[in-house]
């Protein structure tokens, strides 16, 4: 009798996610902690000086953060990732974390975990993370601290580990291939699967600074694996190859509903999640930057953001032909890493190809054997 | 062993849990570590948990809100007891529950 009263599901069982599939319901949001970062990553979208005063003084201070998050669990948020920059260097880690969880939300970090000290590990096992997720840059100091250009990362980075590993706090270890860890990509493929608590995923798509710095991303497309080498890591991986055969849904496909076409935003953009820079900048993706898609919450409610932003993306057109020829009835745009986002951060414009990510998609196309007459590049 | 209820005791939500209203559901999210039998768990209550939920304020004895669920739901006094008993037992083995008669 008393089980019919209550009852203990695991999270993704939860019959709550039923009733929110069909509505567009705040599930969770990003909150870039910080900018700043103790590591000086070659291949970082983000990272700033840890000493930098200028994105120090930007950031959202605890009542700010405070009451952002009280207005996300309002609309329902149940989930918090905490990002960064490293979200460790903040001296208030430990009372806005706790003052997350004291509002009832899962909140998940992502560290580089060379700041992981025994206070940390306390914490932790006494106020549980929803997850704890790691990148392994390499697993040779050399191959790590060529990546990150801090002597002494790779010891700290074992270190963090092995204290939250021993403390039976369990950890998700991922990774970025680069050029500088190609060679080690199939170890830290192992390592990954050896401590980390979940599957092991890569991204292999490095994508360029919200800041615009001009010789930081070079350096980022200087580490840019090739398509040939991006299709060689996904083909030692079946289960990846396997998962690019199911996201080959061509628009023109018998049977699928034609998409319109000259929206640019084709993605659940909006419907369920959001993100908050460090410095208080709303959008409904961490990567989209674009200042027409962004809305600032120190001038205004994440409620206004939520509710005034998502008919404008959702309606942004674009009639461009360069947009309509190459990426809007692209057959195999589900194999393209382009969105609009992106296209912004390399363009400057959300709706313009990115040749690089072009290449890499006809090149998976390749690979899946998709019919070539479906599809041709375009761009010249 | 399931932990014993009183009637005359004050039961109280833990602090060390949060209760929040989706969508019309009831989902209790643990802050701390320890509660429950898993980490990666979520409780929520049916519509009669729910209403009981809500009265754990540590205002009143249990035997007391029995009395305001009879008024409620108009149904047999054991019955209601019966009920009350079971989901309180369960609430206090999962520790999302607190007896603040036991200090």
């Amino acid at each position: 009798m008393a089980n019919a009263f209550v009852s203990n599901q695991s999270l993704p069982d939860f019959s709550l996610w039923e009733k929110l599939v069909d509505k567009r319901t705040l599930c969770s949001f990003e909150l870039e902690f910080t900018a700043r970062c103790n590591l000086n990553c070659r291949h970082c979208y983000i990272n700033l000086p840890a000493g930098d005063r200028k994105a120090r003084s930007n950031e959202l201070a605890f009542d700010q953060i405070s009451r952002i998050a009280d207005e996300a669990v309002s609309l329902g948020a149940i989930w918090c990732l905490l990002n960064g920059g490293e979200p460790l260097l903040r001296e208030d880690f430990f009372d806005i974390f706790t003052a997350l969880k004291k509002k009832g939300l899962l909140v998940t970090v992502f560290t580089n975990g060379t700041l992981i000290s025994d206070r940390h590990v306390q914490f932790f096992k006494h106020y549980p993370p929803r997850d704890i997720e790691m990148t392994v840059y390499g697993v040779t100091q050399t191959t790590y601290e060529r990546i990150t250009r801090r002597p002494g990362s790779y010891r700290a980075f074992r270190h963090g580990l092995d204290l939250l590993l021993s403390s039976g706090i369990q950890v998700t270890l991922k990774a970025m291939a680069m050029q500088s860890n190609y060679h080690e990509m199939a170890d830290i493929s192992r390592f990954c699967l050896q401590y980390g608590s979940r599957d092991y995923r890569f991204d292999p798509f490095l994508h360029l600074r919200y800041d615009n710095d001009a010789n930081r991303n070079r350096e980022i497309i200087a580490e840019r694996l090739s398509p040939e080498q991006i299709i060689t890591l996904e083909e030692s991986e079946p289960s990846r190859l396997e998962g690019l055969r199911h996201a080959r849904i061509f628009p023109g496909d018998p049977g699928s509903a034609k998409p319109d076409v000259y929206r640019i935003f084709g993605c659940g953009i909006g419907k369920e999640n959001c993100c908050v820079s460090s410095s208080g900048m709303f959008s409904f993706c961490s990567s989209l930057r674009h200042p027409d898609c962004v809305y600032d919450l120190k001038n205004g409610s994440l409620k206004e953001a939520w509710e005034i932003l998502f008919p404008k993306i959702r309606n942004m057109r674009s009639s461009r032909k360069v947009y309509i020829d190459n990426c809007a009835e692209c057959p195999i745009i589900n194999l393209c890493r382009w969105c609009p986002a992106l296209a912004h951060l390399e363009t400057g414009s959300l709706d313009l190809p990115v040749e690089y990510f072009c290449q890499t998609a006809h090149d998976r196309a390749k690979t899946l054997k998709v019919d070539q007459e479906l599809y041709k590049i375009k761009i010249s | 062993m399931s932990p014993k209820i009183n009637l005359d005791h004050i039961y109280c939500q833990s602090p060390d849990v949060v209760s929040r209203e989706i969508e019309g559901t009831i989902v209790i999210i643990p802050i701390t570590a320890g509660i429950g039998d898993l980490e990666n768990e979520l409780f929520s209550l049916n519509d009669t948990g729910k209403v009981l939920w809500h009265k754990l304020d540590g205002t009143r004895t249990l035997k007391e809100i029995v009395i305001e669920l009879e008024d409620q739901f108009q149904s047999l006094p054991e019955i209601i007891e019966k009920d009350v008993v079971g989901l309180l037992t369960e609430l206090l083995k999962r520790q999302l529950i607190l007896d603040k008669s036991e200090g």
